[in-house]
């Protein structure tokens, strides 16, 4: 089973139904007993990192993934802002403590050239082929205006150029996560998720 | 790279499908649905759905009937009208909406607009402004009698963050006769944020020129789709012409 946390910050409803499409069993949840039973953690989301955080500190969400996720090695899978919140530090509005698992920092994107938010399908730089094989496009779609300034590279499984090079995937141990949506992304996206539910360890 | 965007646009009156012209004379042109799981299998890049009368009529969006055209979309879809509460927002993002499209609100309540950008972030949130031009000058279109220049809304819009501009031009508007390029660069050159031109494409010469003479990174159109032979591929392989760089 796959639980896809539900605590009010958006999109889960189109993570659902990506993943029937893919004919996988999900349950959309905050259910502490639900999500420790289940083989995979997805954490959707949109909207601002310091209203995650508060939400999921509500339900107590954060203390239970990280003991689910860090120390009990389960397979999780971040989207958008569900990979944000695996930083050690948020700016949106202001600065705030992450779930802290992967070593950086979510920071505004600075383009002054460009427009912001970063909208719109762009194409990937991949590290690191794992999750990306058989891909037939490497455009996915992005949403955001701020980024995941990763402190080890080696995090970091693809790249996205706005400006600068962004972050748009991270992969470290039983963690893979996206900047972008895969269950927006078409084709593209649904291969990517395929992958990951086939290749995950649990 | 980035790359453009078209993006085909459903209106709906509250019984079905329509296109205006001018904002007027609905013309009923099909089933939402239907023409969602179209757009889907021709892999557009987003979608959007306006309620054009729910804020008129004072009634809220059929929450039904916009989830049944999510359901078909494996792309984002922008979802808009009647919009005027945390709640109203919520309820579109849970049934899968990545975007919520707002006008009347904005119009009245600038607190709100800034609050949903707290609690949604500014990508959530887009503006729809409906522009029309009278002497030299262009004015936000409404049905409150407001006196609204294009500038100050723009500018209250940009205090408050909001993530994106639908532009469409009210005297273009289903009359297949070419985009108000002028509006569009007036919006470009007032934000930094996204625009979405609409209003006036009725063939590949329009996209062309649009695109050719402005700084829009994206088109929105509803009539070349209804009353055409022209897919939004077709629109894609003008622009490739013009070297910008589009997803096929």
């Amino acid at each position: 089973m796959i639980a896809i946390v539900d605590y009010g910050m958006g999109n889960v409803a189109s993570v659902q139904k990506a993943l029937n499409f893919l004919n996988l069993q999900s349950i959309i949840t905050n259910d502490h007993k639900l999500i420790a039973e289940s083989k995979y953690i997805v954490l959707p989301g949109v909207g601002s990192f310091k209203q995650g955080m508060a939400n999921l500190k509500k339900h107590k969400l954060d203390e239970l993934l990280t003991k689910l996720v860090i120390h009990e090695k389960k397979n999780f899978l971040g989207i958008c802002l569900g990979m944000q919140l695996i930083a050690e530090f948020g700016n949106e509005p202001d600065r705030c403590e992450g779930l802290a698992w992967i070593k950086g920092e979510v920071k505004k994107i600075e383009a002054h050239h460009l427009r912001i938010p970063h909208m719109g399908w762009n194409d990937i730089e991949i590290k690191n082929e794992t999750y990306f094989n058989g891909i037939i496009s490497k455009d996915f779609y992005f949403i955001h205006s701020f980024h995941f300034d990763a402190t080890d590279t080696n995090d970091v499984s693809s790249f996205v150029s706005y400006g600068d090079k962004l972050v748009s995937s991270i992969q470290h141990e039983n963690i893979f996560a996206t900047q972008f949506h895969p269950e927006k992304s078409q084709e593209s996206g649904l291969q990517l998720l395929r992958n990951y539910f086939l290749n995950a360890k649990g | 790279m980035l790359k453009v965007r078209v993006i085909p646009i459903l209106t709906f009156n509250g019984l079905g499908l329509v296109k205006t012209k001018q904002f007027s004379n609905p013309r009923m042109v099909g089933n939402a649905v239907q023409a969602a799981r179209v757009y889907n299998s021709r892999g557009v890049d987003e979608l959007i759905f306006l309620d054009i009368s729910a804020s008129q009529q004072n009634r809220k969006i059929n929450l039904k009937l916009v989830a049944d055209v999510i359901k078909e979309c494996y792309m984002p879809v922008g979802i808009g009208g009647g919009i005027s509460s945390i709640d109203d927002i919520n309820d579109l993002l849970k049934i899968g909406a990545d975007k919520v499209i707002i006008k009347t609100k904005a119009l009245t309540d600038k607190p709100f607009i800034k609050e949903g950008v707290s609690f949604f972030g500014s990508q959530c949130i887009c503006i729809s402004i409906d522009a029309f031009k009278m002497g030299d000058n262009y004015f936000i279109y409404n049905k409150l009698n407001l006196d609204i220049t294009l500038e100050e809304f723009i500018n209250d819009m940009n205090e408050c963050n909001v993530g994106e501009f639908v532009v469409t031009s009210v005297d273009c508007d289903g009359m297949m006769n070419g985009f108000d390029i002028n509006l569009v660069n007036n919006v470009a050159s007032k934000t930094n944020i996204p625009i979405i031109a609409v209003g006036g494409g009725g063939n590949m010469a329009h996209f062309n020129e649009l695109f050719k003479n402005s700084t829009t990174e994206a088109v929105g159109s509803a009539s070349v789709f209804h009353f055409t032979q022209y897919t939004p591929l077709d629109i894609k392989m003008e622009l490739q012409k013009l070297n910008k760089p589009v997803r096929l």
